[in-house]
């Protein structure tokens, strides 16, 4: 059993400390999952605190039934997250928040933060779920059937919206 | 190369600049942060507890308040039935 796993487990037997362990082993990935859907880290930061509250409540409740492993939840739970996030600002006509974080230093950093700007105004024009879709395909690798199971669709619904996002990627080079 | 091809060739571009990205050095210390706030008991949760602890004594109170109820009841009723006792009917 990995590390992850071993730290659910400890919880599960009331061990709350162990959730730091999640945490350490999890952030770096759902962060940068959460700003590749949401386009920039701080709205990433929010969302993901928010994900790990809710999983520690889940946790500390008897919520996790563990029909799915624990890295597919947090998974879900981010990509939910995030997927209400977008829609709640496109509702509010919000910008993205582009402050920028006091730790993010160095060339790499400064790079990856220009090429999130270019993601975020690229994939702008799809609904976040097709956008969440396009991102845990293309970016994060997972196939239908994982992207399926961390959305809570069916893999036809995810084919739906791979379809249409690269439809209206490519309408909108087109019309650029 | 099709628009499709190009779309990937974007997408994997931006995957690959984008992989330097993590969380803040802060980050961390805010989550357990907001779980030691989301663990602390609520007022409700607070004042659960400490009536808990009280239970006992607020039984035998209780107990005491009914038992002297009952004996203050006896006497009034033994003093209506002398108050009664001494009318009379002339």
């Amino acid at each position: 059993m990995d590390t992850l796993e071993t730290a659910v487990d400890r919880v599960l037997r009331g061990d709350s400390a162990a959730f730091q362990l999640i945490v350490d082993a999890t952030s770096r990935k759902l962060v940068r999952l959460g700003a590749r859907i949401m386009g920039n880290q701080a709205d990433a930061e929010d969302v993901v605190q928010e994900a790990y509250v809710k999983a520690y409540r889940a946790l500390t409740k008897g919520g996790f039934d563990r029909r799915a492993s624990t890295a597919t939840w947090l998974y879900r739970i981010v990509v939910n997250g995030a997927i209400d996030a977008k829609r709640s600002r496109k509702r509010r006509g919000e910008a993205s928040d582009l402050q920028l974080e006091s730790g993010w230093d160095g060339a790499a950093l400064a790079e990856a933060r220009v090429a999130l700007t270019e993601l975020d105004d690229w994939l702008s024009a799809l609904p976040a779920e097709q956008r969440a879709a396009l991102v845990l395909q293309s970016m994060e690798g997972l196939n239908n059937t994982e992207i399926a199971q961390v959305m809570g669709v069916s893999e036809g619904a995810v084919e739906q919206r791979l379809v249409r996002a690269r439809a209206t990627l490519r309408q909108k080079r087109e019309s650029s | 190369m099709t628009d499709l091809e190009d779309i990937d060739r974007r997408l994997a571009r931006l995957r690959d600049a984008t992989e330097a990205v993590h969380e803040s050095p802060a980050f961390s210390a805010r989550v357990l942060q907001a779980l030691a706030a989301e663990s602390a008991p609520s007022f409700w949760e607070n004042a659960w507890f400490s009536s808990r602890r009280l239970l006992p004594v607020a039984a035998v109170a209780a107990a005491l308040a009914v038992g002297w109820a009952v004996q203050v009841d006896r006497s009034a009723d033994d003093e209506l039935a002398s108050s009664y006792a001494s009318v009379g009917f002339e």
